[in-house]
C-alpha cells in the first residue's frame, strides 16, 4: 500500500469505522481514539496490507480495539444523553430510528456489531466472520436471532412502525 | 430453495440481508406476490434494517499522511530568502538539502572530519598542559627562594632597621643552632664510618641502620628557623640526602673529637647480628627463642613424623 492508498483509505473508510465504533460504544471521544489507533496500525503495517483488504483490516482492528476498550473500561451502553451522533435526522423517520436504535442498543455486543456491520457497511456473512473472528454459520445464526429480537421489540411499537412505514 | 411455512423466515432473513442469489431473490418476490399474507412478515423484518447514518469522523485530515517534502520544502525556501547575509551558493545548497530531506537537520558548516581534528587538538592540549603542570624541578624552586630573598623591599627605613635588628638576632641564634646541627651531622658521619668498618659485607643491614640513623637525626632539625634554610650534604652512602632549601655550609673539624651526644649513643647501641652464627637467638614477634633449642625441637618433630611413616609401612 502506498502513501496515496493510505490517504484514500482515510477518505473512504474513516467515517464508516467511526460510525461503527460510535454506534457500538456510544462515546465520541473514545470512538475517535479507537479510529485513530486503527489507522495508526494500518500505517505501521501498510507494507503488508493490500489496498483492497484495507477496509476489512481497519474494521477488524477497530472492532478488536473496541472489545478491548469495553473490557478495560467496563462501560458498555451508556445513556442516550452521552451519545451525540453527527447526523441529520429528518422529522419523518426520527421516531422509528429512535425506537430501532433503542432496540439495537439492547442487543448483546456481538449481535449489535453484526447488525451494524451488516446494515451500515453492507458486509456479507463471510466478511463479517473474518472481522469478528466468527464462522459464517455463526454469523448467520447470530444475525438472524438479532433480527428476530429487533422485530419482536419493534412490534411493541407497532403504531410508530406503521406510521413510519 | 423450498419456500414454505417452516422455511420462509430464514429465507426472508437471507433476502433482507442480500445473501440470496438474484434468482433466489426473484423466487422470494414471486412467493410474496402469490402469498400476500407473508408480505407483512417481510415488512416487519425489513423494518429491523438500519438506515444509513451520515456520521463523519471530525479529524480526518489529521489521520492523513503529510507529504513533508511538498509542505515544508517551500516554507524553508521562503525562510531562507528572508535570512540576510547568506551567500547565494549556500542558500542553493540548503535548498537542495531541503528538497531532498524535507527538513534541514545537519548543523551548519561543522562536519565530522572537523570535529575529529578538534577532538585530537583538544586531547593534545590537555596532555601538554598536564605535563607542564606536573613539571616542578628542584633547581627552579631554589631559584625562586633566592629570588624572594633578594627582592628589594618597598618598606620605610624605620621598618627596614627593625627588620635588620630582628634578622641579626635571628642570625646569631641560628648560628648556635647551626653549630648544633653540624655536631649532629658529624656524629652521623662517625656512626656511619663505624658501621661501615664493623661489617662491610652486610651492606643491606648497614643501609637499614643508616636510614634509621637519619630518621633519628631528623627531629634535631626542627629547631631550625623556617626562614633560615640549610642544606646539609650527606655522604653518598645515604642515597637520600636531606635538602631543606639551603646554602651549603663548611663543616669545622673542631667538633669532631667532642663527647658523644645522645643521638650517637642511640646509634652506637645497635649491634650487628650475624645470621650465620649458630648460637644466636631467634626472635619471633616479641619472643626470644634459643636457636639450638629450636633446632632440637625441629629434629624431634621430624623424627616423630618419620617414625610414624615407618610404622605405617611396616603395618602394610
Amino acid at each position: 500500500m502506498t502513501d496515496k492508498d493510505y490517504n484514500d483509505c482515510v477518505d473512504n473508510f474513516a467515517d464508516g469505522v467511526y460510525r461503527f465504533i460510535v454506534k457500538n460504544i456510544r462515546h465520541t471521544e473514545d470512538a475517535q481514539d479507537i479510529v485513530q489507533s486503527a489507522f495508526e496500525k494500518l500505517w505501521v503495517s501498510r507494507e503488508q496490507v493490500l489496498p483492497e483488504k484495507a477496509k476489512s483490516y481497519l474494521f477488524t482492528v477497530a472492532y478488536h480495539q473496541m472489545i478491548d476498550h469495553i473490557r478495560k473500561t467496563n462501560k458498555m451502553p451508556l445513556t442516550e444523553d452521552t451519545y451525540i451522533p453527527h447526523q441529520q435526522i429528518t422529522q419523518q423517520d426520527a421516531e422509528l430510528k429512535q425506537v430501532l436504535m433503542r432496540a439495537v442498543n439492547e442487543l448483546n455486543p456481538i449481535q449489535k456489531s453484526l447488525v451494524l456491520l451488516k446494515d451500515y457497511e453492507g458486509y456479507n456473512y463471510q466478511e463479517i466472520g473474518e472481522i469478528m473472528h466468527l464462522s459464517e454459520s455463526q454469523v448467520k445464526v447470530y444475525l438472524h436471532r438479532a433480527r428476530l429480537i429487533l422485530k419482536t421489540k419493534l412490534s411493541a411499537y407497532a403504531p410508530i412502525a406503521s406510521k413510519c412505514n | 430453495m423450498q419456500l414454505n411455512e417452516s422455511t420462509y423466515e430464514t429465507i426472508f432473513l437471507l433476502y433482507i440481508d442480500k445473501e440470496l442469489s438474484p434468482k433466489e431473490s426473484l423466487e422470494v418476490e414471486a412467493f410474496i406476490a402469490d402469498n400476500p399474507s407473508y408480505a407483512l412478515e417481510m415488512e416487519a423484518l425489513q423494518a429491523t434494517l438500519l438506515s444509513s447514518d451520515k456520521i463523519q469522523y471530525p479529524f480526518k485530515e489529521n489521520l492523513k499522511h503529510q507529504d513533508w517534502n511538498a509542505t515544508y520544502s517551500t516554507i524553508i525556501k521562503e525562510d531562507l530568502q528572508a535570512i540576510p547575509g547568506l551567500s547565494t551558493s549556500f542558500k542553493n545548497a540548503l535548498k537542495k538539502e531541503a528538497a531532498k530531506e524535507g527538513i534541514i537537520v545537519k548543523p551548519l558548516g561543522f562536519s565530522q572530519q572537523k570535529f575529529t581534528y578538534a577532538a585530537i587538538a583538544a586531547c593534545l592540549m590537555v596532555f601538554l598542559g598536564y605535563q607542564q603542570l606536573t613539571k616542578t624541578p628542584v633547581s627552579d624552586s631554589i631559584e625562586a627562594n633566592t629570588k624572594t630573598e633578594t627582592r628589594p623591599s618597598a618598606a620605610s627605613p624605620l621598618v627596614e632597621n627593625e627588620i635588620s635588628n630582628i634578622s641579626q638576632k635571628a642570625f646569631a641564634k641560628n648560628n648556635e643552632q647551626i653549630t648544633e646541627t653540624k655536631q649532629i651531622v658529624l656524629t652521623e658521619q662517625q656512626a656511619i664510618t663505624k658501621l661501615q668498618a664493623s661489617n662491610s659485607s652486610k651492606t643491606q643491614r648497614t643501609n637499614l641502620l643508616q636510614q634509621e640513623a637519619i630518621s633519628m637525626a631528623e627531629p634535631a632539625f626542627n629547631n631550625i628557623d623556617i626562614n633560615q634554610t640549610v642544606i646539609t650534604k650527606l655522604p653518598s652512602n645515604y642515597n637520600n640526602p636531606i635538602t631543606i632549601n639551603a646554602i651549603p655550609l663548611p663543616i669545622s673539624s673542631a667538633n669532631i673529637d667532642a663527647e658523644p651526644t645522645d643521638v650517637e649513643k642511640v646509634l652506637t647501641s645497635y649491634e650487628i647480628i650475624d645470621t650465620e652464627d649458630p648460637d644466636r637467638t631467634i626472635f619471633i614477634a616479641n619472643f626470644e627463642i634459643d636457636g639450638n633449642k629450636l633446632r632440637g625441637l625441629k629434629r624431634k618433630v621430624t623424627s616423630l613424623l618419620l617414625f610414624k611413616n615407618i610404622k605405617t609401612d611396616k603395618n602394610k
